[in-house]
């Protein structure tokens, strides 16, 4: 049992909010929601829209067409919208929205009875689909107390919404209730971030990253961390070094604007060897491109940032589910071997909710400081590993030096060749053992087991693994570690593939290029998508 | 125990001109660290420099603290980090006029606006020295240099006037051949809680020697009376000299304003002024925190 759901509006119509809330009592009635959120880049006015997705079983993506039910707070929306419907779907929507298969519902009436806000149309129609796919009002009612602040005018207002319409499509109910997650790519990073320990957030507001910025800001207190706004992405970036260097657990976070800003200090990451995590969220490009849409153009910037050679981690999730898990992967290697991992996701990822069964961590990432600081310390001695032990400031008496020039042990300036090979090689031996741990942490997962292969990463997961499910013969290998690439694992995934097709949302197939740099498979077939949309089952079912 | 300027020497061979202004900031930073830790006002370890790029910058390895070299423009920002992490260390950032008022003028203007609890030491020798003489945007109009062989035609910025209007709240101007003086002022500013910054006007013996010029020109701030807590005072001794090389010019220095009443950035942060973070346990379980997003 599946149904789609549009709602759509304008911007300050409370768009988003409805389908959170709608989609948040789905989850709570056993369901399995995806929610898709478009939105262009203004305040108020033009047209946004959600397309929630529910079905009994897991599902990660939508569709742009095949409604079941649209709810309309405008005309804009039947205009844009009425095409993508199925035949036996209906607009639910307020009196003065003209639309076919309508079913009216007396907003005005009831916002001015009660004396509620106008923006209140939006719980009165979600209310109003809620009955119509025949669904029980208690369940959403607790959802609109927990997502509105116990707003009790809001319940009453729901109350009468869903005395408006009479049950039609009903959704059934789902084999099993239990507690699930209902959580966005950019809320499971900022809760990763504070589970494996962060001390400060440093950002500069770029979209489609600002929504960590918010959400860490808002419970900056409650886990006693802080956030800082800056006066722009190198300030961020140079400040986050600084405060890292000083022993704070430090993340950084902005989109592929911002962080092309932040590169040289991200070399300066790779000489001084001062651990940090980046958290890059595309969005289309080049330049300010389509700013409120998808894109997956930046992974060979997060591969290549900074000039110069220096070792360093680059993770792609695929669901908020990884997010979590990685975010917190992230930080254990930065911090176990003083580099800089980026945690590469995108608008679709940050910005669409999914629902999850549960979360499986792998590491436990702590600050990887010495215990006491010989009188003799070296912050930069060359050991086995290449991994200098380290030291922050203030911590003992011996003097912990980071340098943006070559150098030796103490960190003191050095021209000569013999230093410069010397610390490019220990720099460099870290890669070994970053890749051994890597190799444990499942870099390369393969859903199904067809002959033929899709290769992808990142948030396209969500769409293959749908589209999966109509597909005979398929199997998908998602690479989650880009840098260091799991070369080993990925040829042993697409072993024995009758054919390979690559899966990316960008112009050129960027994965396939690193694909070929580190293997030497060249993928010939590719299925690129570009338009700032995101993938959907149908469309690659329609490509392959 | 006893600190001597000396101890704070490092094996790095110095690679300054002879002659070079800078000399005499490092015999003045050495000393006024020296004498804090001996006059008890905060313990070694906890001295941290930050530097840019540049002549001024290579300070980073003649003085045995914890240092930061950052990139160029860079110093301030890497400063402001280190302090948010660890409000109780004392941070002090060096740079020369080309990293501070050119390629990292917005740091140093927003971390004057944040009041960060800082000092600042600006190398002021007027152009780009390692890059063998170019000028920047303190340099006086008409320079001719490699890269400006027609002249310059802008006029330059004064940092005093600037770093006052953006909330700096210690402003002070030296001559690195008044070490005396210098390592006073840095003293104070050290001390100061808030964004103290010096321009320290440092001949350039190889591109840009302004020695003599200086010599027959400064006066002392405090030997006429200046009071450094009249903002509009400090601004109107701050105009007298705009930084042009005018020859009927007076230059003031020392201290041309304080103000010891604004909040310094990192108290405005409740987790911050809990001291340094590394020292703390963190023991959140990964379980609590995803909690939020459960729905039953």
């Amino acid at each position: 049992m599946e149904r789609q759901i549009l709602i759509g509006g304008e911007a300050g119509q409370g768009v988003a909010k409805a389908a959170t809330i709608m989609g948040k009592a789905f989850v709570r009635e056993g369901f399995y929601v995806f929610n898709y959120r478009d939105y262009p880049s203004l305040i108020k006015g033009g047209h946004n829209f959600n397309v929630l997705r529910i079905s009994a079983e897991p599902v990660s993506s939508h569709e742009f067409d095949g409604h079941d039910v649209v709810v309309a707070l405008d005309e804009k929306t039947v205009r844009k919208h009425a095409g993508e419907m199925k035949k036996d779907a209906v607009v639910l929507a307020p009196n003065r929205v003209n639309a076919d298969s309508k079913l009216s519902v007396d907003t005005e009436n009831i916002i001015r009875e009660l004396n509620a806000p106008k923006i209140m149309e939006n719980i009165i129609l979600i209310s109003a689909a809620w009955k119509y796919l025949g669904m029980p009002f208690e369940s959403l009612e607790k959802t609109i107390l927990e997502e509105l602040k116990n707003n009790r005018t809001a319940v009453t207002a729901a109350k009468r919404g869903y005395e408006e319409v009479e049950t039609g499509k009903v959704m059934g109910t789902a084999p099993e209730k239990r507690a699930r997650y209902f959580i966005t790519g950019s809320q499971a990073v900022a809760m990763g971030a504070i589970a494996a320990g962060i001390d400060l957030y440093i950002a500069y507001p770029m979209t489609p990253a600002t929504p960590v910025l918010h959400y860490l800001a808002a419970v900056q207190t409650e886990y006693d961390f802080q956030v800082l706004q800056l006066e722009n992405e190198i300030a961020v970036a140079n400040a986050a070094l600084g405060a890292s260097y000083a022993g704070a657990m430090t993340m950084i976070g902005t989109s592929g604007g911002g962080f092309a800003l932040m590169g040289e200090a991200m070399s300066l990451q790779g000489m001084s060897e001062v651990p940090l995590v980046a958290y890059l969220a595309m969005r289309n490009a080049p330049s300010t491109g389509v700013p409120t849409y998808t894109g997956q153009g930046d992974l060979k910037m997060a591969v290549n940032i900074g000039h110069g050679e220096y070792p360093k981690v680059v993770v792609a999730p695929g669901d908020p589910k990884e997010v979590f898990e990685r975010t917190l992967e992230a930080f254990y290697l930065a911090y176990k071997y003083r580099v800089l991992s980026i945690i590469i996701s995108d608008k679709h990822l940050a910005e669409s909710t999914y629902t999850v069964d549960g979360f499986s961590p792998r590491v436990e990432p702590e600050r990887f400081i010495v215990e006491d600081v010989p009188e003799d310390y070296k912050s930069y001695e060359i050991t086995e590993t290449g991994v200098s032990p380290r030291a922050v400031p203030g911590q003992g008496d011996a003097p912990v030096r980071a340098t943006s020039y070559e150098h030796d042990e103490y960190g003191y300036t050095r021209e000569e060749g013999e230093w410069a090979i010397k610390m490019n090689d220990k720099r460099f031996r870290k890669v070994r053992y970053i890749k051994e741990e890597v190799a444990s942490l499942e870099p390369v997962n393969t859903y199904g087991n067809g002959d033929k292969v899709i290769v992808s990463w990142g948030s396209t997961k969500g769409a293959i693994l749908d589209a999966l499910k109509q597909l005979d013969g398929w199997r998908f290998v998602q690479v989650s570690y880009i840098e260091p690439f799991p070369a080993e694992q990925f040829l042993d995934a697409v072993e024995g593939a009758e054919r390979i097709v690559l899966v990316e949302n960008n112009v050129t197939g960027l994965l396939g290029d690193i694909i070929a740099e580190k293997t030497g498979m060249i993928i010939e077939e590719k299925i690129l998508r570009y338009d700032a949309r995101p993938f959907t089952p149908k469309y690659i079912l329609r490509r392959l | 125990m006893r600190v001597n300027q000396n101890d704070l020497n490092t094996p790095v061979e110095n690679t300054w001109c002879p002659g070079c202004g800078n000399f005499g900031i490092l015999t003045a930073v050495k000393g006024a660290i020296a004498d804090l830790v001996n006059e008890g006002f905060a313990e070694l370890k906890d001295f941290v420099l930050t530097a840019d790029i540049g002549c001024g910058s290579k300070i980073y390895d003649y003085i045995k603290i914890n240092g930061y070299y950052g990139l160029h423009g860079r110093a301030v920002a890497l400063a402001v980090g280190i302090k948010l992490a660890n409000p109780e260390l004392k941070v002090i950032a060096f740079g020369g006029d080309g990293g501070l008022l050119n390629e990292g003028i917005a740091h140093l203007v927003h971390a004057a606006r944040y009041n960060s609890d800082i000092t600042t030491v600006m190398h002021n020798n007027q152009v780009f020295a390692l890059t063998t003489g170019q000028a920047t945007a303190t340099t006086e109009r008409g320079f001719r240099g490699k890269s400006t062989p027609l002249g310059t035609f802008e006029e330059p910025l004064n940092p005093i006037t600037l770093m006052i209007e953006s909330g700096a709240t210690f402003v002070a101007r030296e001559f690195s051949y008044d070490v005396a003086h210098l390592k006073e002022t840095l003293k104070a500013a050290i001390k100061h809680k808030g964004f103290s910054i010096i321009d320290v006007l440092q001949p350039c013996v190889s591109f840009h020697d302004t020695t003599e010029y200086f010599r027959k020109r400064i006066y002392r701030l405090e030997d006429e009376g200046h009071d450094p807590y009249d903002r509009e005072a400090a601004l109107k001794k701050a105009r007298e000299w705009g930084y042009d090389l005018d020859p009927d010019a007076r230059i003031p220095v020392g201290v041309f304003y304080i103000n010891d009443e604004k909040m310094a950035y990192e108290e405005g942060w409740p987790s911050i002024r809990k001291g340094p973070f590394w020292k703390r346990k963190r023991e959140r379980r990964w379980e609590d925190t995803i909690r939020k997003y459960v729905v039953v």
